[in-house]
């Protein structure tokens, strides 16, 4: 064995690096425990900063960060302050476990507002079901699923398509080419897209899905030249949008002729893309950056201050900024002593408030949210044009694709 | 101790002083419970010891055997998935089909139980299934390696790519697997009439139990005349091939019971945290378990369980605290660069340092400084001097 005072000496120094880095915070008790005191109330924001969601759930960590401020500057909530404790799953399922527990758990906080994708929340799932927390999700999903644990702030299948297919249909003609991530989402997408067609005499041309994070689609734009879709109906998530979107553009197909519309693509994928390659295809969502309100332009111009005059909000940052105002007021309802998770869900039930989007309501059968249809266009500057806007919310369906079965405040209820 | 290298002679050479350690270490983790009453802690801390089993596990095959699995996440993920199959099928058929049929399968038009899935209606057979799958894939890639005397950087590239494609397989066949959302909401698991609840004790005790057994078992094996024949094929293959050993034989037997514990961990992971995921079959805990063995030591099966307990605990008590919410992924780098920079054998290198000076002082109380420069050659030449 070969080793000198110098080596020694560095490797005394290596530990005390590491010892000094915290290392006994997991032998004590968590010192968190003792501060869910009055005064404040404690709610969890569990947003992946790092990893390989990072860039859009940034943004909801930013939108749901500045409801809380808006609401502190007002004077809280019952003249309490509302304390965010923010942690960081690192885009990993494990880790989104892992920190949900620290939240409920070790930080007793009455709430949760996390996650973008549906990996994540079904990770989270059991810590809340279990602990009887409550979990506030601000993404666009495949419904299907029926909770008490977790508030729905964005669509639901039958609310960004039921009016989308048939439009398409009638603006573009009845031949549907699905192209999805190959995953739940775009599958159940897919699976109440073709009930639709079914309905309004629309044909699938083809069916296909790639590997999440799939970025080569020369193929599948081959197969968009031989079959002769009048409409690309995309559910393609994360990366793979910007770059289907590209090759498209590149290989030179008309927009005008074979549009994609897509359930996924919002003003935070046309960024990464670029306004050019996104020109001229179509979005249904709740919420688009450019629609017109009061409320809307309160939220855009704050979010411009708060995050820089670069920043863009999108569908899923609407819902983080709403939810945390629904989440206020159902507070307000409440005694003191009576803030606790199941209590903020029952009082949440049936609230109304008026979002960018326009009025929102909590469902109080499925605890998912009325929301307000809207089909755009694409356009080269970024921005979306909003072609259609519904007359009335719609409700939302979660079981819409599954005729006989119903999400109701007792669970899962299935008429024979 | 025949075998040249250093490091297993402070291994290897002094039995009685590291089957203590371990069996103090083990006395640690069981009498924690005791002293910390708090169920989100102690799950936290179960999660930490399972992860420690999957280092401890790796240190086997790269410590000792000299293989670098960086697929060693893939035994881990088919014990995971093992675990959460059978519990699966126990779940309360709230969002489940016909015949209890797990929900996933429903959403994907799956109309009857597959095959494969039948027989993990049993507990048993799940829990034999989640050591002897991952055993077995691992014996039949150590046979196609070893056998065709595949070494160093290749047996790295090919069992990471082994576990790659296992990854891409279930995130594809996604009507049996639940695809990228993973197996979730399962019934807790219940044996000898006890509930493994994820916050209670017994399960913090069954991971606990499981670590010592697993410890003591892979200790053992390095012991034993296969487990010398292991570290002299690590030291020099040829050599110990020209002598007449099967090298092949016992590569793969050391490469299967690395997987073997590799898969326990996996059980016991969904267990604590109640879901099973692709992730955890990726590249990314996979090359984790790698960084925690440097750091604590890939030549020391206690070492390598605790620099994945400590890396993990640092990593989530940096992530958690406001000041470095923004930058522990940096802050975690930098202590992976200066481990590997001044402590290449890990921690369990610089306690191996530190006993070896506290030793000389007990012989004849000369100042260590001078045993230093009298001894320079290691401890070897210290004992021919005396």
């Amino acid at each position: 064995m070969t080793f000198t005072r110098r080596r020694l000496l560095k490797n005394a120094a290596g530990l005390g690096v590491l010892a000094g880095a915290g290392f006994p915070h997991i032998w004590i008790k968590n010192a968190d425990l003792a501060s869910a005191a009055a005064g404040e109330i404690k709610v969890g924001v569990l947003f992946s900063l790092t990893g390989t969601t990072a860039i859009i759930e940034e943004s909801l960590n930013k939108a749901t960060i500045m409801a809380i401020e808006e609401i502190n500057a007002a004077g809280g909530i019952k003249g309490m302050k509302v304390v965010p404790v923010v942690e960081d799953p690192a885009s990993d399922p494990a880790t989104f476990a892992e920190k949900a527990r620290k939240l409920v758990v070790g930080d007793k906080c009455v709430s949760v507002f996390g996650s973008y994708t549906s990996a994540s929340r079904k990770a989270v799932l059991p810590v809340f079901e279990r602990q009887n927390n409550l979990y506030w999700y601000p993404t666009l999903y495949e419904g299907r699923e029926c909770s008490k644990n977790v508030i729905y702030t964005g669509a639901v299948p039958n609310q960004q398509q039921d009016e989308f297919i048939p439009w398409l249909i009638n603006k573009f003609g009845k031949k549907f080419y699905l192209i999805g991530s190959n995953y739940i989402y775009p599958k159940e997408e897919n699976n109440y897209c073709k009930k639709l067609l079914q309905k309004h005499g629309g044909e699938v041309v083809a069916e296909e899905y790639v590997p999440l994070g799939h970025s080569e689609f020369s193929s599948v734009i081959n197969k968009f030249r031989s079959t002769q879709p009048n409409v690309i109906f995309s559910t393609v998530v994360g990366d793979s949008v910007v770059a289907l979107h590209r090759q498209y553009h590149a290989a030179g197909l008309d927009p005008a002729k074979m549009p994609m519309a897509s359930l996924t693509t919002s003003e935070n994928e046309i960024a990464a893309m670029g306004g050019e390659a996104a020109a001229g295809h179509f979005t249904s969502a709740p919420y688009f950056m450019v629609y017109e309100s009061p409320e809307n332009a309160k939220f855009v111009a704050a979010y411009k201050k708060r995050w820089g005059a670069d920043k863009v909000t999108h569908f899923v940052s609407e819902a983080c900024y709403f939810q945390v105002h629904l989440f206020k007021q159902a507070v307000e309802k409440l005694a003191v002593s009576d803030i606790t998770p199941p209590h903020i869900r029952d009082a949440v039930k049936g609230q109304e408030t008026l979002a960018p989007q326009g009025k929102v309501r909590i469902e109080p059968e499925n605890l998912h949210t009325w929301l307000w249809p809207k089909i755009a266009q694409a356009q080269s500057n970024g921005q979306f044009k909003i072609l259609v806007q519904a007359k009335n919310w719609l409700k939302p369906l979660p079981y819409a694709a599954y005729p006989g079965q119903v999400c109701t405040d007792k669970g899962l209820v299935v008429k024979s | 101790m025949p075998l040249h290298n250093s490091a297993s002679s402070s291994a290897s050479g002094r039995p009685s002083i590291e089957l203590i350690t371990i069996l103090v270490v083990c006395a640690i983790i069981f009498a924690v419970p005791t002293l910390l009453n708090n169920d989100y802690l102690l799950n936290k801390l179960a999660r930490y010891l399972v992860l420690g089993i999957l280092a401890m596990s790796l240190s086997l095959s790269w410590g000792y055997a000299g293989i670098l699995n960086l697929g060693q996440a893939m035994s881990f993920g088919l014990g995971s998935y093992a675990m959460a199959m059978t519990l699966k099928l126990k779940t309360v058929p709230v969002h489940t089909g016909p015949q209890g049929l797990p929900d996933f399968m429903v959403w994907n038009n799956v109309t009857s139980l597959p095959w494969f899935w039948q027989p993990f209606e049993s507990h048993l057979f799940a829990i034999c299934a989640g050591m002897l799958v991952p055993a077995a894939v691992a014996a039949a890639l150590g046979w196609f390696m070893f056998r065709g005397r595949v070494t160093g950087v290749y047996v790295a590239i090919i069992t990471l790519a082994a576990m790659v494609v296992l990854n891409l397989v279930i995130i594809d066949q996604q009507q049996y697997t639940g695809g990228f959302n993973g197996i979730t909401d399962l019934a807790q698991l219940e044996y000898f009439g006890i509930a493994f609840d994820a916050y209670s004790r017994a399960t913090y005790y069954l991971v606990s139990f499981c670590l010592t057994g697993a410890l003591l078992l892979a200790y053992a094996f390095t012991q034993t005349k296969a487990g010398l024949i292991i570290q002299a094929i690590r030291d020099h293959e040829s050599r110990v091939r020209y002598f007449g050993y099967d090298v092949g034989a016992y590569q793969i037997a050391a490469f299967a019971l690395s997987a073997a514990i590799a898969g326990l961990a996996g059980m016991l992971y969904t267990i604590v945290m109640e879901f099973a995921s692709p992730t955890f079959l990726g590249v990314q805990l996979s090359l984790s378990v790698v960084v925690w063995c440097a750091v604590g030591g890939r030549q020391s099966l206690l070492g390598a369980l605790l620099g994945a307990i400590l890396v993990a605990g640092v990593q989530g008590a940096l992530s958690e605290s406001a000041a470095f919410v923004e930058t522990w992924t940096l802050v975690m780098g930098a202590l992976f660069v200066l481990i590997v920079l001044f402590l290449p054998k890990g921690l369990a290198g610089l306690a191996g340092s530190l006993w070896t000076l506290l030793q000389w002082r007990r012989v004849d109380g000369i100042s260590p400084v001078r045993q230093f420069h009298q001894t320079e050659g290691g401890h070897e030449r210290l004992s021919s001097a005396e």
